[in-house]
């Protein structure tokens, strides 16, 4: 009886508990059909325990043969563990089946347990799992994607940079060549009998014109920092006096606004220093300008002072404070941006571009300076910059002053080489103004055949110029004509490339383009009264020929005929006879852009550079015009080897020609 | 052969470089030299039977009508193919190279300093394998 009770009280408990699980549980016959199952099972295929009882236990799934299957195995094996099937229910429930067989007291198979486990969760989450995968996967080719996008379109922006840069600097270079005359024409204008009216527009057009040019070459001067090509030159200069002679050219406008200007000099700075006045120049006169310009009363005060100073050099602290408008703060770091200013206001009611603080910050910085700024809303601005001047003993180089006409500078006779008519108009009309003649040549060698026939005082050369250009034909009137007569370059692109040119080829100085009326009359008058005294001077010195570099060398020629003179005159004369044919067809097929006969004239050539002992250099620039002409490109580079190319065969020939004579002279 | 002297026919349109070439070829003795400024009037002279002719590639240069290196070149082979000709360039071009070695030419030299050195060389080997072919032939007529 107890131990009745206690088996009755065990199959409670273990009903209790099968009753307990949330998985469906289920008791089948060897048969198949069901025997007992919990409440959960009742859930999940949604029938009564009595409709259930006595069923076949395979119907319930949605695969009704591997349920059997896994029934069939189960009374097989004895178990069957984690077999995947899924419910008929309302909302097909997957379900991992467990399951083991039951036996008697004897032992004899009577049933099977078995347990289905719900694994919706995990299932979805398995899917949720691999649909982030997916996602992740995909968002790493779209990344990629955008990655290669990004790198393309740098590759445009910074293609687009320096497509900028040649815009730039081309235009600037284009549009300072006309305004040039038109600067230069309304000058000439402004000194004749006019109206009061017509006086007051043409000064109109020359103020526009000369703030144009201020800021075309603002321009330039960006675009060359951009380029990484501003240069900076270490000359030794007299910083005080460089500094108050500019800030007179803002007295007139200062006293204009009834401003109060200070200027403080720290005694301790030395006289001399070494560094690049013009570009610090241009540094303080923007910030000065700015100053003025946004300061309607109230004071400017300039504070130049030494920080700190060593054997070699020198930091010095310049400072510009205004009393003005001020600069908001959000817009401080904004300003030192290319075109940008303070506010969109700004500009209509004080004009201006917004480049000028942009390049003050680039002079500053690409000469390893600083630039801050301090400011304050209606109460003014400061803005300062440090820059570091090497020290020395030496001399500042003389700085340019007006020169009063001199009594004894009188029938100055000028060449002027220039190809433009406008330009040579213009230039006459300034050299008539100064009292001096002038003549014009529109290009190199007319300037030659002028030169031979007549005596200048002074040349003034433009650049570039068509059949002669300005670097040759000095090269011809200092290596030819044994000339030492002062040639001052007009050029209306002054980079720094040119400019050591100009003195490479033997010029004595340049002017930049559009031409400075006072700064052409001072350096002509310079040079002029330099030539009086170096002249006299030439009366106590021998005169000494002027040691020249030779283009030919007949060494080879010598080897080869054994100095032969009959053999050697045969080659020479050979030469001659056949050199200038081949560079009359050379610059002949160039002009005319005939490639194939370019390259044959110039093929012809080659040779002939050993044989005459021409530097080889000359034959691998012979090389590239062939290469060039089989691009079918005409281009600068092209024209200026075209041109060097000629003027070395014209050399070699006078040479040679020399030669045969001295040679036919000793055979006779 | 050693009684004859080698007859050489030398073609450039460039004088300068031609007069150079016949002074080293007559410097070194033994050769009997002809010049001639274009590839038509080196046509026009080979019944003077030439052994050898230093031919210039770029004959039509200058003179856009004249004869080209190549076609004089295929002239000479159509009038004797044993005249042995060596082309001169002033280009150093595969392309031209195989160009002249495709119409028979013997060789190809690029006009430099050491040109002349070349040629010699070049007609050297012509002559020591012409030598060389004879021996052969009557080699292989005794057999």
């Amino acid at each position: 009886m107890n131990m009745e009770r206690t088996a009755l009280q065990n199959s409670l408990y273990a009903n209790s508990l099968i009753e307990a699980s949330l998985d469906p549980l289920m008791t089948i016959s060897p048969e198949g059909k069901i025997t007992g199952m919990n409440q959960a099972t009742v859930n999940v295929i949604g029938l009564s325990r009595e409709l259930l009882t006595g069923t076949d236990f395979f119907e319930y799934f949605t695969d009704p043969k591997k349920a059997r299957e896994v029934y069939q195995e189960i009374f097989k094996q004895g178990f069957v563990a984690d077999y995947p099937l899924t419910i008929m229910d309302h909302k097909l429930t997957d379900v991992l089946f467990n399951g083991s067989v039951y036996k008697d007291d004897k032992g004899k198979v009577v049933g099977a347990v078995v347990v289905a486990r719900d694994i919706t969760e995990q299932r979805r989450i398995e899917k949720e799992l691999m649909e982030a995968k997916v996602f992740a996967e995909l968002a790493t080719v779209i990344a990629e994607d955008a990655k290669i996008i990004a790198e393309k379109a740098q590759h445009i922006a910074e293609d687009a940079v320096k497509a900028k840069q040649q815009i730039l600097s081309n235009m600037s270079h284009e549009i300072r060549t006309p305004m040039n005359a038109i600067i230069g024409f309304t000058k000439v204008v402004l000194k004749t009998e006019l109206n009061a009216k017509q006086k007051e527009y043409l000064t109109a057009i020359k103020m526009s014109g000369d703030s144009l040019i201020v800021l075309i070459n603002d321009i330039l001067d960006l675009a060359k920092v951009d380029a990484g090509k501003m240069t900076f030159e270490q000359i030794p200069f007299k910083l005080s006096s460089s500094i108050s002679a500019m800030l007179h050219l803002f007295e007139p406008k200062i006293e204009e606004k009834n401003l109060e200007l200070i200027i403080i000099y720290d005694k301790n700075i030395p006289e001399v220093l070494v560094g690049d006045p013009v570009r610090l120049h241009q540094i303080i006169l923007n910030l000065v300008s700015n100053a003025v310009k946004f300061t309607t009363r109230g004071k400017i005060t300039i504070d130049v002072r030494k920080l700190m100073e060593d054997d070699q050099s020198i930091t010095i602290e310049f400072t510009v404070c205004d009393t003005g408008i001020g600069i908001p703060v959000e817009k401080m770091e904004k300003i030192f941006e290319n075109f940008q200013q303070a506010s969109s206001n700004t500009s209509r009611l004080y004009g201006g571009t917004g480049l000028g603080l942009a390049i003050v910050k680039q002079l500053v910085e690409t000469q390893g300076g600083t630039v801050n700024v301090e400011s304050k809303m209606d109460e003014g601005s400061e803005f300062s910059f440090t820059m570091c001047f090497q020290k020395t003993n030496a001399k500042a180089t003389s700085d340019i002053e007006i020169l009063e006409l001199d009594k004894d500078i009188k029938n100055i006779r000028i060449l002027v080489v220039e190809d433009i008519a406008l330009n040579q108009l213009l230039m006459k009309t300034l050299l008539d103004d100064f009292g001096f003649e002038s003549e014009i040549a529109s290009n190199g060698s007319i300037a030659i055949e002028r030169l031979k026939l007549k005596t200048f005082d002074i040349i003034l050369m433009d650049l570039q110029m068509p059949e002669m250009n300005g670097f040759e034909a000095t090269d011809y009137i200092r290596k030819v004509m044994h000339s030492d007569i002062p040639i001052i370059a007009l050029t209306a692109d002054v980079t720094t490339a040119d400019v050591a040119k100009c003195k490479m080829v033997g010029m004595n100085d340049y002017i930049a383009k559009p031409v400075d009326e006072k700064l052409l009359y001072t350096k002509i008058v310079s040079y002029i009264k330099q030539k009086l005294v170096s002249d006299t001077e030439a009366f106590f010195t021998i005169e000494t020929k002027p040691k020249i570099t030779k283009y030919t060398d007949l060494d080879y020629l010598n080897l080869r005929t054994k100095s032969n003179p009959k053999l050697m005159i045969e080659m020479i004369s050979l030469y001659l006879e056949q050199t200038p044919e081949l560079i009359k067809t050379m610059k002949d097929s160039f002009v005319g852009e005939d490639w194939s006969s370019l390259q044959a004239a110039v093929h012809k050539m080659i040779p002939s550079f050993s044989i005459m002992g021409i530097s080889s250099d000359f034959e691998v620039m012979a090389r590239k015009i062939q290469e060039f002409a089989s691009n079918q490109q005409r281009t600068e580079e092209m024209k200026e080897m075209v041109f060097q190319l000629e003027s070395i065969c014209n050399n070699a020939c006078i040479e040679l020609q020399e030669e045969l004579s001295k040679i036919k002279n000793s055979t006779k | 052969m050693n009684t004859k002297r080698v007859k050489i026919f030398l073609v450039d349109d460039d004088a300068l470089f031609l007069k150079s070439l016949e002074i080293e070829f007559l410097d070194s003795g033994s050769f009997e030299i002809e010049t001639f400024a274009t590839g038509e009037l080196c046509i026009a002279a080979l019944p003077a039977a030439p052994d050898i002719i230093v031919l210039d590639y770029h004959l039509d240069g200058l003179d856009k009508y004249a004869i080209n290196g190549i076609s004089t070149l295929d002239k000479i082979k159509e009038f004797n193919p044993a005249i042995q000709v060596i082309m001169l360039s002033s280009q150093d071009k595969i392309e031209v190279a195989i160009e002249c070695m495709h119409h028979q030419a013997f060789d190809y030299v690029v006009k430099s300093e050491t040109a002349f050195h070349h040629l010699k060389k070049t007609i050297n080997t012509i002559y020591r394998l012409t030598k060389m072919q004879k021996e052969l032939n009557w080699y292989m007529e005794r057999m």
